[in-house]
């Protein structure tokens, strides 16, 4: 697949090249009417400065892009943008500007917008961030995506975001929200115990393949009530990898006979703390 | 080349008039590193002069002259690294010591001891003992080697010059010297004030508009004493993650390196960390992001001698701090498949950082190249004895191996 990364550098940034310009660039080449996957990158000090001044390029550029599936708004690392200090904006007019559109991710929450949250062909949302607001959430479980197959939410910590409760997650494991959907990550949550326990027995299982409350702080006490459930054992695949769960609990689902991820395990602090992987 | 090093004999060595007088701590990884080179090119071994018997013949009275055979030729002197030796910390901290501190213009650091407490300092493992003192010692031990080198043997030659390495060492006048010599180097925070505090850092990086910094003590080594510190302009959060711990003991709260990466949020627990280092003294500059492979930040140590760049390892890190030992990769440029268009960026601004300080022949020069399509490269750090590095060779030969036959093929000509 023809995939293109645009970032701002440093160096470009100092000599006052933005975002805007890079779009420009790219939409003029006559390879942007094969591109299928578009990264946004570091737009330059994230921290500071909102995609707000790239999105209206980004729609208007929409037709110099007809065979677009992926976008990708804000993949940076760290040493271009803390997670959780990226500043976002309201993302909804790509959504309208790439009908086509099968995949669409987002990296940071602040400010973020996705309301009204409408898609007839997109199949896989993903949003990686350090805490997801609730309005987000709302947006997410009030959406219209017919053909969501893959949902994946970094629900990250209150200090970074997360403002909501296990309630506003609640709506996500209803059966019927996306009917073709299977694969569904609700992680990198600091309430990912709880989440776990609802999740256990939850009938959207029955629709799904893959089960991801990875990146967490999930414990033993979710983990039990995922190793008692029937439901969980139909699924193709559960990753819980970075956790909390004991040496005991890994060898139980080692034994399992179920199909898990439980690498990467981690110690609480000595305050016995425990950190979701993104706000380590 | 290779065949050459099992005929030693018939090559002319023109050093061979000339003794190789290491100034190190005996049997340490360098020193052990260095004789087994010369040993394999068929040279004759260093005459090792050990920094403890120095500093000890010195606080009783003596010079060089007292703890080297007087009949030793004029030799050419390899000034290696003093560290990782308890003993010559604490005669470096008892030289570094000051009875009367009026004529300080560096200020005191925020930590002293007296030449008969740095005597008897019991060693706490990781603790970082007063680096201003220390410095003060170490730039103090370099002054008298040099003098007293000079003294005796005025034909001397250094593969370093011991001025060259105070000004290496201290990283904000070497990175004042590199700029002006135009070698590429971060922007330096600057304000109209000293920045003493944590307080008065606050204040520079918000009217520089500089958010993101690099805090380093000023005579640091690897990531010792490196704090990667960023301001969240609109909330007014902010994150310094480093290898530093503190502990409150007896009502004085002492500095260490961990070993492991610590992350600090509160504000209280920053502004002692940065009063800290910036009363002991601190370079501080912008933090640029780093080129990533692979999601892991990456710079560039290259080894340059006698003018040509050598040996060169990528370290890599999912952490700001690239140069922590513990947790970090390290790879050859060529296994990670770094191109040739950025090795010879980092080639390039390497030999033109060396080549400002035309009395030194050998440095590690750490260059970062910045992250998009179109890399330049920044020098970091100079590091007078950045040789060692291991697994890693260059025309089939090790670093010091490299390094002697370099100087077996043309000795050092500078003063």
């Amino acid at each position: 697949m023809q995939e293109v990364k645009l970032v701002v550098s440093y160096d470009e940034y100092e000599d006052g090249i933005r975002m805007e310009k890079l779009i420009k660039d790219l939409a003029a080449k006559p390879e942007a009417s094969s591109l299928e996957s578009l990264v946004i990158g570091d737009w330059g000090q994230a921290y500071e400065n909102s995609p707000d001044e790239f999105i209206g390029t980004l729609v208007e550029s929409a037709p110099s892009f007809p065979s677009l599936k992926k976008l990708f708004i804000g993949d940076m690392g760290y040493e271009e943008c803390e997670v959780s200090w990226i500043i976002q904006t309201n993302l909804t007019p790509l959504l309208g500007a790439f009908p086509e559109l099968k995949s669409f991710s987002v990296m940071g929450s602040s400010g973020l917008s996705l309301e009204p949250l409408q898609h007839a062909k997109l199949e896989e949302l993903i949003i990686i961030c350090g805490g997801l607001p609730k309005d987000v959430l709302s947006s997410i479980t009030h959406a219209e995506l017919p053909e969501l197959r893959k949902l994946e939410l970094y629900l990250g910590v209150d200090n970074y975001g997360f403002n909501g409760s296990l309630e506003d997650v609640l709506p996500l494991l209803k059966q019927g929200l996306f009917p073709k959907l299977v694969y569904l990550g609700l992680k990198d949550s600091e309430i990912q115990d709880e989440i776990a326990k609802a999740a256990a027995d939850a009938p959207i299982l029955d629709q799904l393949e893959i089960l991801d409350l990875s990146q967490g702080t999930l414990s033993d006490e979710g983990a039990e009530a995922l190793l008692s459930s029937d439901r969980i054992k139909k699924l193709k695949h559960l990753d819980l990898s970075y956790h909390y769960m004991t040496n005991e609990m890994i060898n139980r689902w080692n034994q399992s006979g179920i199909s898990v991820d439980v690498s990467d395990q981690q110690q609480s602090d000595e305050d016995d703390w425990r950190y979701p992987s993104l706000t380590e | 080349m290779k065949e050459s090093l099992h005929q030693p004999i018939d090559i002319p060595d023109p050093t061979r008039d000339q003794p190789l007088l290491l100034i190190g701590n005996p049997n340490n990884r360098r020193t052990q590193g260095l004789q087994e080179a010369r040993n394999r090119l068929g040279l004759k071994p260093a005459v090792v002069l050990p920094y403890a018997q120095l500093l000890q013949n010195w606080r009783h009275g003596g010079t060089i002259s007292d703890t080297v055979d007087s009949n030793l030729p004029v030799p050419l002197i390899r000034i290696d690294a003093p560290g990782e030796d308890w003993e010559v910390e604490r005669e470096l901290l008892f030289l570094g010591a000051m009875d009367d501190t009026t004529t300080l213009t560096d200020g005191m650091g925020a930590e002293a001891f007296s030449t008969e407490q740095a005597l008897s300092l019991e060693q706490e493992w990781g603790r970082i003992y007063a680096p201003a003192q220390w410095f003060r010692g170490w730039r103090a031990c370099l002054d008298r080697i040099g003098h007293e080198a000079r003294e005796m043997w005025p034909e001397v030659r250094f593969m370093n010059d011991p001025s060259d390495i105070q000004l290496m060492f201290d990283k904000r006048q070497c990175q004042q010297h590199l700029s002006s010599h135009g070698v590429q180097i971060p922007p330096v925070l600057t304000s109209s004030q000293p920045i003493r505090s944590y307080t008065d850092l606050r204040m520079a990086m918000q009217s520089a508009g500089m958010n993101r910094v690099f805090v380093k003590l000023a005579s640091g080594s690897g990531a010792s004493g490196v704090v990667a510190y960023q301001v969240n302009p609109r909330t007014g959060d902010e994150v310094a993650v480093t290898t530093m711990g503190m502990e409150l003991i007896q009502g004085k709260t002492i500095f260490f390196n961990e070993g492991r990466l610590r992350k600090y949020t509160r504000s209280k627990e920053i502004a002692t960390l940065m009063n800290w280092l910036c009363a002991e003294g601190a370079q501080i500059e912008r933090w640029m992001p780093k080129a990533t492979l692979d999601q892991r930040a990456y710079d560039i140590r290259q080894l340059v001698a006698g003018g040509q760049a050598g040996h060169a390892i990528m370290r890599l890190s999912r952490t700001p701090i690239t140069n922590l030992h513990l947790r970090n990769e390290r790879m050859l440029p060529a296994e990670a498949g770094l191109d040739e268009q950025r090795m010879s960026l980092v080639r390039t601004e390497a030999q033109a950082a060396m080549s400002a300080f035309p009395n030194s022949w050998s440095a590690g020069i750490d260059v970062m190249l910045t992250s998009g399509s179109n890399p330049r490269a920044y020098v970091l750090d100079v590091n007078p004895f950045g040789d060692l590095l291991y697994r890693v060779e260059h025309h089939g030969l090790g670093t010091y191996e490299w390094e002697m036959e370099l100087l077996r093929k043309e000795p050092i000509q500078h003063a």
